[in-house]
């Protein structure tokens, strides 16, 4: 899993997807060739940082590896610029969780390679805290 | 083109089978099938699986399979594409039949499911989806199932109770339906009432982990046929993007829709010429949104068609009729070749207590992911 995620670091630390050259469309995660116009001519390209949750949902069922996330929130976001993308929800009390909730990226670790093994980092999201701003 | 029938079928109970491996299993709906056809040795044999590697650290169930049936010589191969690899299987195979490629197919749909920890059988049930972008972060299928659910729920102001209508059909048809691994009936209240397994999906809303093996032989030589005899009419297979939210309309299952349109197409007939329907009701929306992409209801009337008796094993289009995925068992890569015994069982008029009264045609409908692969089968009595 190592090199795997070596190779996807900025797509995890960034949110690096694609902007299609041909018709400015923007993808997440990036891909081989535009979904709309269908050009291949694409650039990495950085998503907004912010949106909005469409759904959520609280996984109560964890996969291998992420036994102490039970719950795990997980929320359905549209970015700002309408790309949609499926994340954890980090630093937010279950309770607050709503569909329609502004939400803010935030780089988190997302899962531990045993007790001595790799810690591997990526996007989550944050509710939106007007009042205290964590971000740069 | 050759016509293709269903010379014979057979299957074990879906449920734990601690005592068999994932090529026991395999064996002994092969057996079943190949002596219900009075066929010895098939010119192919096409293995429908998911994640055997994963699973039982076996791959090459081909040629395992070949080996244990003791047919040294005829070419046989595993079929992958997640939930749906049972149908694809028979896709597959179907098309070389047809073709006289092979004159004799037999499809086998084996999934081992039950050796895993519950953590584990996640993992299993989510590899077909994205690697980097979905499993990396610990999303797993239910989760998805679960945000397709609350979309499905807010679009169409479905409620709670009216989505518990689809496992309710499905346990009721699994009472009496002898190789369903849940042959007990739920009412609504137990279903929305059942605990949290993904908000707001519920334990009741998802179809089980399971272990099973089905198998059917198909046949082009019109001496085989028997009375009545079960032809696949169509056969048609579609995808669409890989994850839903990457759709224009995230409710609109499209790899289904476009694999119906196409085999009603193939079969000469329209969806009101459906007797009865096997649909991949893996979760109670999922249901929802495979009975509109199918044309059985109105978009976003599924669940209200639900309530209202229309899929009833008496209503105008039974669904699940053996229990479907919930009630019968989702052994995954089999559960697409279960639907074509089912179906095969209706149409011959061997269903029982079971029996859509006077079959004459059925709809399979099985998929991959959330709709990111779809295969529909028709099945015809053409006696």
């Amino acid at each position: 899993m190592a090199v795997s995620y070596w190779r996807e670091r900025d797509r995890y630390y960034r949110i690096l997807g694609s902007k299609c050259q041909n018709c400015s469309a923007e993808f997440f995660p990036p891909l081989y060739r535009c979904r709309k116009c269908g050009s291949d001519k694409l650039s990495d390209h950085e998503m907004p940082q912010e949106g909005q949750i469409l759904a959520y949902t609280l996984l109560r069922d964890p996969m291998t590896g992420f036994e102490d996330h039970d719950p795990m929130p997980i929320a359905l976001i549209e970015l700002n610029n309408g790309v949609r993308i499926v994340a954890q929800l980090a630093d937010t009390p279950i309770d607050q969780i709503t569909v329609g909730s502004k939400v803010r990226a935030v780089f988190r670790r997302v899962r531990v390679n045993g007790p001595n093994g790799q810690i591997f980092y990526g996007y989550k999201f944050a509710i939106k805290n007007e009042k205290v701003n964590l971000t740069r | 083109m050759k016509r293709v029938i269903i010379a014979g079928a057979g299957l074990t109970k879906v449920g734990d089978h601690w005592n068999k491996s994932i090529l026991d299993l395999a064996v002994d709906a092969a057996t079943a099938a190949l002596k219900d056809a009075g066929i010895a040795t098939p010119d192919q044999i096409i293995i429908g699986n998911m994640f055997s590697g994963f699973s039982s650290s076996q791959e090459s169930l081909g040629a395992m399979a070949a080996d244990a049936l003791r047919l040294w010589g005829v070419p046989a191969f595993k079929v992958e594409s997640s939930g749906a690899s049972g149908s694809m299987a028979l896709h597959v195979a179907d098309s070389l039949v047809k073709s006289g490629q092979a004159n004799s197919a037999l499809v086998i749909g084996v999934e081992k499911m039950r050796d895993l920890e519950p953590s584990e059988a996640a993992r299993a049930t989510s590899l077909g989806e994205s690697s980097e972008y979905v499993q990396f972060f610990g999303i797993s299928q239910t989760a998805l199932g679960a945000l397709i659910t609350q979309l499905y729920m807010q679009e169409y102001e479905v409620t709670r109770d009216e989505l518990s209508c689809f496992p309710v059909i499905a346990h009721k048809n699994a009472v009496t339906s002898e190789h369903a691994q849940f042959r007990k009936a739920v009412s609504i209240a137990d279903v929305s009432r059942s605990m949290p397994v993904s908000d707001p999906l519920r334990l009741l809303d998802c179809a089980p982990v399971g272990d099973g093996a089905a198998a059917v032989v198909l046949s082009n030589d019109d001496g085989m046929v028997k009375d009545p005899a079960i032809e696949i009419a169509a056969s048609a297979a579609s995808t669409d993007s890989a994850n839903f939210y990457q759709r224009d309309d995230m409710l609109e299952f499209m790899a289904t829709r476009r694999a119906v349109t196409k085999a009603l197409s193939l079969a000469g007939i329209s969806v009101r010429d459906i007797d009865f329907a096997e649909i991949n009701d893996s979760y109670s929306a999922v249901a929802g949104l495979s009975v509109e992409a199918l044309g059985l209801s109105k978009m976003g009337e599924g669940a209200r068609d639900a309530r209202d008796g229309k899929f009833d094993i008496k209503g105008k289009v039974p669904i699940s009729t053996y229990g479907g995925l919930k009630g019968r068992g989702n052994p995954v890569g089999a559960t697409g070749i279960y639907q074509i015994v089912e179906a095969y069982h209706q149409l011959v008029g061997k269903a029982k207590a079971n029996q859509v009264v006077d079959a004459k045609i059925g709809l399979t409908h099985n998929m991959g992911g959330i709709d990111s692969a779809a295969v529909v089968h028709i099945l015809r009595r053409i006696s």
